[in-house]
């Protein structure tokens, strides 16, 4: 680290008398050649080269039709190439035109170590009005680095102004027709840099169906005014409302959170409230009829058939699509079809929608499957569609053209015609697939509910923990009468006795291990004890007799068979009686 | 629910008892359809709704109500026919396919359908009879407890305690979550305005679309407080939305 260090001293040693040495020019630089008497201008002195060493303070140019006001703004640049350093220093002054003509800065005197320098003087034009966007105040560092982070520290901060921006709500038109869409678009006016909008909650709209139509990628601005100020206006939602009933309907306020962009590393941005003010909108009432479809808006209707001629038996699908724009979407009644000597199926709807700015446009297609019932040809009549025309403000009927199938009779055409079945609607019912046993469900089991189960499973609980009470309770007073034998004591004297019957030990030890374990089970048990005894005590004591047999038999023998037996009959004790 | 089959069985003892004056139901039932096929939807959902009433439900009750319904083009109502058929009866997939078909027939998206996600774990209960299940398995557990106690020298009845227990939990679970699901209600009638208050004179503050399910928030005498899928809530008449937890609509 030092040896760098030393190399940087010695290079800047080394250069800084070969500076000296050197001759520095002197200039001056205007940003404008041309400019408004309302605009402003800059004009930096730059002391350039080697020998830039100031031996004085820089002193403003003289200046013709011009005044300062601002300044000076110092700047440093040193520079090393090839080995050898360069300084410049730069002086910027901010000039104001006084009238319109001719201006000039006169030659700027500085004065150096090596000696003095003077810039060449300097002509600018001056014309009425302005030629160049107005500048704003400059401040070196803070465009070099953003706002003083210590500024705050010291008490030096600005609050940042409060940003204008503005939200409003705009719809396509004040009076519309129940189904009738209305676009209404939400706006954002801004004289500040934003970087993002999102809703605060969920606009409602009470007395409307509200679809969202496409939203723009990429929303483009425009520049407008605002209560005589100027704005950039972007489009920030939009929403397509169709009216569900008749009279003044309000859209509430829609409130949403601007999120300022940040405009250095040090700020911090912020984010700001605003609310769009309530909407009115009037929906004047739709004719209403038997025959009305509640479709309101531009329709076309149209009927055709899968084929022109069936056999006699087979199956045509007649599709009759309405088409167009408006709200078609929650139109749900198809129209009625009757076709004497044929059968006539449900028809199975199908749509196609695409939400626009001007409405939902689209189609919807009812698909009814005809089985003629009669050879020849079958008169499909025409199909008709009510519908509002809000352009027309009156109730439109339109309708489909009229079909004819060719029904080609085979064995069947050929049979004698059977009577006609009586007309029967498409609402009704001909090929309905219904059941014809009521089956019954045979539930053996009645559902419980909840509470039962829950009440169900907590008495099992209980018991539960009945059990487990009385096994402790059981177990403490066993031990209070010597008779204690703990589960977890009849498992362990079960190890114990299974490591006896295995064999491995002397004959004393595993008569000890014996003697030791039922005791630790049962208690302290005399083996050659009088009195009465029971039957757990007579087994206990008769295993008790021979281990004590065992344990001072001489060592005449092998033990360990009887060792073994001993020690499984001891085992079946503890299990039995433990 | 729970007292389902003592109803039904009451019922046919009633209508054993009135064979003279009534047709069996199974009989009412045939005649209902025939009815549907002649055109006469209207009377044979009056004899479908007739024998709900009574308690006499079954998937082939509600299948065939759904089909008359929708042969009026009452989408709503044939929708609440194959849910609560499928309240009934759990297992009948081709009430889970018919309803899929309504549903694309009346646009609706499947959220709308389930307002209540618990509801399906309460379905699900029904179906596999978990509840009983559960039951059974806290009473296995208790019995393995007891024999842990009786023959200690044994290890697996404590094992098998504790494993019957935890199987009892978690067949339980789904019951139970089930039932703090919210009542839910099918809208039947097109166009059905959604109230600010439960009277007649209330305002309309909006229209519920025919065919979605709404979960109840309260009841009045006549009305269901509701919530549909938008997150409005308003006040219903029981005539345009029809509660899925009764038996038969009103």
């Amino acid at each position: 680290m030092r040896r760098p260090l030393a190399l940087l001293l010695a290079t800047l040693a080394w250069a800084a008398p070969s500076a000296r040495a050197d001759e520095a020019s002197v200039r001056a630089e205007v940003d404008a050649s041309r400019v408004g008497v309302g605009d402003q201008l800059q004009v930096t002195i730059v002391i350039e080269g080697r020998g830039a060493e100031l031996a004085g303070p820089v002193a403003p140019p003289p200046l013709k039709n011009l005044k300062v006001v601002g300044g000076p703004m110092q700047s440093t640049q040193v520079s090393f190439v090839n080995g050898a350093m360069t300084q410049t220093l730069s002086f910027t002054y901010v000039l104001q035109p006084l009238a319109v003509g001719k201006a000039e800065i006169g030659a700027a005197r500085v004065r150096l170590s090596s000696g003095e320098k003077a810039t060449a003087p300097l002509s600018v034009e001056v014309v009425a009005g302005h030629v160049r966007a107005p500048a704003q105040p400059r401040n070196l560092m803070e465009e070099a680095f953003g706002a003083d982070p210590f500024a705050a520290l010291q008490g030096r901060g600005r609050a940042r102004p409060e940003p204008k921006v503005v939200v409003t709500a705009v719809a396509s038109r004040a009076r519309t027709h129940v189904g009738e869409p209305i676009l209404i678009t939400y706006f954002m006016y801004t004289q500040a840099s934003v970087a993002s909008v999102q809703s605060t909650s969920a606009p409602q709209y009470p007395g409307f169906w509200a679809e969202d139509p496409e939203q723009p990628k990429s929303p483009q601005g425009e520049r407008t005014t605002l209560g005589g100020e100027g704005y950039v206006r972007f489009p920030i939602g939009r929403k397509l409302l169709f009216p569900t009933r008749a009279g003044s309907l309000t859209i509430p306020p829609a409130t949403f959170r601007v999120n300022l962009a940040r405009l250095s590393v040090f700020d911090q941005g912020g984010a700001v409230e605003r609310s769009t003010e309530p909407l009115t909108v009037t929906a004047d009432p739709v004719p209403a009829g038997a025959d009305a479809s509640g479709a309101v808006g531009e329709f076309q209707v149209a009927a055709a058939l899968d084929r022109s001629s069936v056999g006699l038996g087979e199956a045509a699908t007649l599709r009759f699509t309405v088409e167009g724009s408006g709200n078609l979407k929650w139109v749900e009644r198809g129209p009625e079809l009757t076709i004497p000597g044929a059968r006539i199926y449900p028809p199975q709807v199908k749509s196609d929608f695409k939400v626009g700015t001007d409405g939902i446009r689209g189609s919807k297609t009812w698909e009814f499957v005809i089985v003629p019932e009669t050879s020849g040809a079958l008169q499909i009549p025409a199909l008709p569609f009510t519908y509002f025309s809000p352009a027309a403000s009156a109730v439109k009927h339109a309708q489909s053209a009229a079909l004819t199938l060719e029904v080609q009779g085979t064995g069947a055409a050929g049979a004698p015609s059977a009577p006609l079945p009586p007309p029967r609607s498409a609402a009704g019912t001909g090929g309905l697939a219904l059941r014809s046993d009521l089956d019954l469900p045979g539930r053996a089991l009645p559902e419980l509910g909840a509470r039962a189960l829950l009440v169900g499973l907590g008495l099992v609980l209980a018991l539960h923990g009945a059990l487990a009470g009385g096994a402790s309770w059981s177990r403490r007073r066993a031990a209070a009468t010597g008779r204690s034998a703990p589960r977890q004591s009849v498992r362990r004297a079960l190890g114990d006795l299974d490591q006896a019957r295995r064999g491995g030990l002397s004959k004393e030890q595993a008569a000890a291990l014996i003697e030791r374990t039922l005791h630790g089970v049962f208690g302290p048990v005399d083996e050659n004890g009088a009195g009465p005894a029971g039957e757990r005590e007579r087994a206990i004591r008769e295993v008790l007799q021979e281990v004590q047999f065992i344990r001072y038999a001489p060592q005449l023998g092998d033990y360990s068979e009887q060792i073994s037996a001993l020690a499984a009959r001891a085992s079946d004790v503890v299990r039995r009686w433990a | 629910m729970s007292a389902r089959v003592p109803v039904w069985l009451f019922a046919l003892a009633l209508s054993a008892a009135s064979a003279g004056a009534q047709a069996p139901p199974v009989e009412r039932f045939r005649r209902a359809g025939e009815l549907v096929r002649s055109g006469d939807a209207l009377g044979g959902l009056a004899v479908y709704r007739e024998l709900a009433a009574a308690g006499l439900e079954s998937g082939s009750l509600y299948w065939n109500w759904a089909q008359a319904a929708s042969a009026r083009g009452e989408a709503g109502e044939a929708l609440w026919a194959v849910l609560r058929g499928r309240e009934v009866e759990p297992g009948d997939r081709s009430l889970a396919r018919e309803q899929e078909r309504l549903r694309e027939a009346a646009n609706l998206d499947p959220a709308e359908l389930a307002p209540e996600p618990l509801f399906a774990l309460a379905r699900l209960g029904r179906r596999f009879h978990l509840d009983w299940l559960a039951l059974g398995l806290a009473l296995a557990s208790l019995g393995a407890h007891a024999l842990a106690h009786r023959r200690p020298a044994l290890r697996w009845p404590a094992r098998a305690a504790w494993g019957a227990g935890a199987l009892a939990l978690l067949a339980a679970a789904g019951p139970l979550a089930g039932a703090t699901a919210r009542p839910t209600a099918v809208v039947v009638r097109r166009g059905a305005p959604l109230l600010d208050g439960a009277s007649g004179s209330a305002h309309s503050i909006g229209a519920l679309r025919q065919g979605e399910v709404v979960p109840i928030i309260e009841r009045s005498v006549d009305y269901l407080r509701v919530e549909d899928s938008s997150g409005a809530r308003g006040w219903a008449h029981r005539d345009d939305v029809w509660a899925l937890e009764r038996p038969a609509a009103p």
